[in-house]
């Protein structure tokens, strides 16, 4: 499209404007004045559904979820974290990627790429024309990128999480494929209780979240339990930040999660392992 | 009428617009309202038009409940949940000011995707808009961080954990993924200083950028206009070969039909 072509339709534009165009108020004004009426009137709609379904107890949910939930405390760690909706996306994407080569994609990489096709679009479709019919990349790309950001977001709000009560019931059966000692079973528990869980998948049971690994078979390479559990309080100093650190369990907590992790070599049920 | 006009009804009008002339002869800003309010746009302007100014008043609903939040809420880990709680149980309306500010950044996150889904649709992001495409999605991506940063200052399990992993996630980012997210954090772990920073982001910093952007975002509109949907038949700047159709046949324009008709337009573009 040349220049000249362009500058030629925003002047014919301005001129169509000025000769046939209705002034802003009070003919569009009226329809902004509605619409901006209909904006609150929702808003408000869905602050008192919100309000007037709940109950003052944490955690008590009403229609669109509760007031707040307990007081932060950096100690729990069975606490599943769930970002706000419009990030849904975001937080499903990862679990398609697996830690630690590819998460980075999902993280940084889909998500700068998306945000550059976004700024360079202009720059990208310089064709001058608007009416749908004309324009099929456009239409099936949108359509692409709606359906995918729909369903993305859709499957994060549904994705189920392993309840700790759940997985603890496991244990028994985590100790017989894997020949757990004494204190591997307590290990195990902890494993489960702690919301390892809501990221990590062992022997076929939890939910695979930020491309968390499978640990069913993570004591496989012969690391001791300290190293585990030197891993565990600190992950950052092992390069890995997406883990959290969990310094908090103590010491002696740590080391038991350490031992359940140096004796989980494998079963049969495990997933691909690191 | 105004030609009957008592003396003492001129020296009223007189006195009730010299406060106006007054500010018009310093600043043009009357004349600036009158060509926002009176300036012509195109004729087949429809409600899809106002997903733009509804997304503005759902800022600006954000704003206001923003400010009155801020008047009670205590941005420190002692204080935060239990003010908090103050504001959704005890406080007068307490509970619509809070539940308006929370539901009204879902809502406008919704109206600003609606809106470019709208802008994407009518091609308005062509020639000569672009560069409003481009404050459009820088607003979007502010936007998504104000929602990231207010998320987590209830200071409420829900708030804590995400925040966690969202630092995290932003720490796997390639050379400055560390720096970033000991920025956000202000240390080595998620405490005072990270919900100190967060409310000054989330208050001060990202809304300030959102107001400046909105600003020449508006500017601009004012300045180019809104296009004319793209199914409108006589939409403003399209090109009207058919006109001179009818003028040669001496007959009314001939109207393009259902799209059909696009063989008088001339060559589609390449």
């Amino acid at each position: 499209m040349s220049n000249q072509k362009e500058r030629a339709y925003f002047k014919r534009y301005k001129e169509d404007v000025q000769e046939r165009g209705k002034p802003f108020y009070p003919y569009a004004m009226f329809h902004d004045t509605v619409m901006s009426l209909v904006v609150v009137c929702v808003i408000v709609a869905l602050a008192c559904v919100w309000y007037f379904t709940s109950g003052e107890e944490a955690g008590d949910a009403g229609i669109l979820g509760p007031r707040y939930t307990e007081e932060a405390d950096p100690g729990t760690t069975s606490f599943v974290p769930r970002p706000d909706w419009y990030f849904y996306f975001l937080f499903y994407l990862l679990r398609i990627f697996k830690w630690p080569d590819s998460v980075v994609l999902g993280t940084v990489g889909i998500p700068t790429i998306a945000l550059v096709l976004l700024l360079a679009l202009p720059f990208i479709d310089r064709r001058r024309e608007r009416r749908l019919v004309r324009r099929p990349v456009a239409v099936v790309g949108a359509l692409l990128v709606v359906a995918s950001m729909g369903i993305l977001t859709y499957r994060g709000a549904t994705a189920e999480e392993s309840l700790a009560g759940e997985a603890v019931e496991e244990v028994e059966a985590w100790q017989q494929e894997q020949g757990l000692s004494e204190e591997g079973v307590q290990g195990a528990t902890l494993f489960a209780q702690s919301g390892c869980m809501s990221c990590h998948t062992y022997l076929g049971s939890g939910s695979s979240n930020l491309g968390a690994p499978d640990l069913s078979e993570v004591g496989a390479d012969g690391r001791s339990p300290e190293e585990f559990a030197a891993y565990v309080a600190n992950p950052a100093e092992f390069g890995n930040t997406v883990m959290p650190a969990y310094a908090d369990l103590g010491e002696e907590n740590l080391l038991l999660l350490g031992t359940f992790l140096s004796e989980s070599t494998g079963g049969e049920g495990g997933g691909e392992g690191e | 009428m105004a030609r009957t006009k008592s003396k003492r009804r001129t020296q009223i009008e007189q006195l009730l617009l010299a406060p106006l002339n007054w500010l018009e002869e310093r600043s043009g800003l009357v004349g600036a309202v009158k060509y926002f309010l009176f300036r012509k746009v195109p004729h087949d302007t429809n409600w899809f038009h106002t997903l733009g100014s509804a997304t503005l008043t759902a800022f600006i609903v954000q704003l206001v409940t923003g400010v009155i939040l801020a008047m009670y809420y205590k941005p420190s880990p002692n204080e935060a949940y239990a003010s908090i709680q103050m504001i959704t149980n005890d406080l007068t309306l307490g509970w619509l000011v809070r539940g308006m500010h929370r539901w009204g950044a879902s809502v406008f996150i919704i109206l600003l995707f609606l809106h470019m889904g709208r802008v994407f649709l009518f091609g308005a992001y062509k020639y000569p808009r672009e560069l409003n495409w481009l404050i459009g999605v820088l607003l979007l991506v502010l936007a998504m961080l104000e929602g990231f940063t207010g998320y987590l200052l209830p200071w409420d399990q829900t708030a804590y954990w995400a925040t966690v992993v969202g630092i995290n996630l932003n720490a796997t980012a390639p050379f400055l993924g560390p720096f970033l997210a000991d920025f956000l954090r202000g240390g080595q772990d998620i405490g005072t200083e990270t919900l100190a920073r967060f409310y000054s982001m989330h208050m001060l910093l990202i809304p300030g950028g959102l107001i400046a952007l909105i600003t020449l975002h508006l500017y601009l509109v004012i300045r180019l206009g809104v296009t004319s949907p793209p199914w409108s038949k006589d939409g403003a700047g399209v090109e009207r070969e058919e006109v001179v159709v009818g003028r040669r046949g001496l007959v009314e324009p001939r109207p393009r039909g259902d799209g059909a008709g696009v063989e008088v337009r001339g060559r589609p573009e390449a």
